[in-house]
């Protein structure tokens, strides 16, 4: 960490911005909305979260990116005649990976790249009440440490040789469930001092020391959702 | 700290933790859903899971409003994971309404509780709506998962399922709040957590 006095946003967007991004991509990648009518969007909307990686140097996370897309997108292409049950699960599995990873990527990127002090203050600007977005910024950061918490539980029991097998299932589960859901509730105990010593309860408008406005790339992408979702409204009620 | 009926940071934190781990099981289940048979079986299997975590934050539940929050919370994660909205409609109606049954015990009574998360978490059989009311819609987008795939789902539901399905969701979320409350008085209580 490096302390100068650099008030621009670190990253590229804003992130009310981001969350347009992410709001368009859910429903014109996962909804597939429009389909054949909004196929240019929808492929700028799968494309746009690798440049946006490339764009923060997360060179590796992009190159697995492209490289997933490049075969699914063979493997789409291998699928196309009639199939057999244990295909059809398989076109399952890839058909729910492409629809969802575009929009993965992009969650991820958002999670990474926005700090929960500039989360606060863009949702302060759009006048969302305090009541979604604290709890909005706490499930953010409690993802991982849920996956976290779960790895190294189950690792625990392992050792103790209780498997998630058929035998006793009810059991693995009270093992794993009851460690983990102490775990996070000791774990949001310290959050909420964490919280309250910085002065989240105060109830006064709260500053930020990041800068938080629109810029050049960000009217782009704002432009851009808006396009789509008239391209689409056009389509729904005129064509 | 002073009593008051405004929501703090701390119940906003613990809110935000409970939805979290809640999505998380939601998610970690639905995931089965792949296999039709499982994705009829989701709405018995997430409301017992998420039991044991939602009645658990039903204790930290005081002041108006939380019950409604973790609904809508869970009603836009599933809408941004591409459910439907229809999760969001359905969970803020019931949220509210779990919230006054709860509110009427004076956020104590163990069994108003119990009544309380079946009735919230009727939001998982809102998402099978798409299927009852819009289903080529539905199955337009899935037409890759193969027509054994849909000839599976659509003999296992048809449009009659729609309030038995409603029904196995409430039982289904007694149950689950029932198991919930075992395992609190088991664990939990004596840990200190409750």
């Amino acid at each position: 960490m490096e302390y100068k006095l650099n008030r621009d946003i670190h990253s590229l967007l804003d992130p009310r911005t981001k969350l347009l991004l992410l709001f368009t991509s859910s429903i014109f990648v996962i909804g597939t909305a429009g389909e054949k009518w909004m196929s240019v969007f929808y492929w700028i909307l799968v494309f746009l979260p690798v440049v946006l990686l490339f764009v923060e140097k997360e060179w590796k996370a992009g190159l697995i990116s492209i490289a997933i897309y490049i075969g699914s997108f063979f493997a789409q292409r291998a699928l196309q005649h009639d199939l057999t049950m244990i295909e059809s699960v398989f076109a399952l599995m890839l058909f729910i990976l492409t629809k969802i990873l575009p929009t993965v990527i992009l969650a991820r990127y958002i999670v990474m790249t926005t700090k929960v002090s500039e989360f606060l203050t863009a949702m302060n600007k759009l006048h969302v009440t305090d009541k979604l977005t604290i709890p909005i910024s706490v499930i953010f950061r409690f993802f991982p440490t849920v996956a976290e918490e779960y790895k190294s539980i189950t690792d625990a029991m392992r050792m103790r040789g209780i498997e998630m097998g058929a035998k006793k299932a009810g059991e693995a589960i009270e093992y794993r469930m009851v460690p983990l859901i102490a775990s996070c509730s000791l774990i949001g105990e310290e959050l909420s001092a964490a919280a309250m010593t910085r002065g989240l309860d105060v109830g006064k408008k709260r500053s930020c020391i990041w800068k938080i406005k629109f810029g050049l790339f960000d009217w782009f992408i704002i432009i851009f959702c808006f396009a789509c979702f008239i391209w689409w409204g056009i389509g729904r009620f005129f064509v | 700290m002073e009593k008051s009926n405004r929501l703090n940071a701390k119940d906003l934190i613990n809110v935000g933790i409970y939805t979290a781990i809640c999505a998380v099981i939601c998610c970690a289940v639905a995931m089965t859903g792949v296999i039709p048979i499982m994705m009829v079986l989701l709405v018995v299997f997430v409301p017992i899971l998420t039991g044991i975590p939602y009645m658990l934050f039903l204790t930290k539940v005081k002041k108006f409003g939380m019950i409604l929050i973790l609904n809508v919370l869970m009603g836009i994660l599933m809408w941004v994971t591409g459910m439907s909205f229809y999760a969001l409609a359905v969970g803020t109606v019931s949220g509210l309404i779990a919230e006054l049954i709860y509110r009427s015990g004076n956020y104590q009574s163990k069994w108003r509780g119990i009544l309380a998360y079946a009735i919230s978490g009727i939001y998982c059989w809102a998402n099978y709506f798409g299927i009852f009311f819009n289903a080529d819609a539905y199955f337009a987008t899935r037409q890759k998962f193969g027509q054994d795939y849909i000839d599976a789902v659509t003999r296992m539901l048809p449009p009659w399922m729609c309030p038995v399905l409603l029904a196995v969701d409430i039982a289904c979320g007694i149950i689950g709040g029932f198991i919930g409350t075992k395992v609190l008085k088991k664990h939990f209580e004596k840990a200190g957590i409750a």
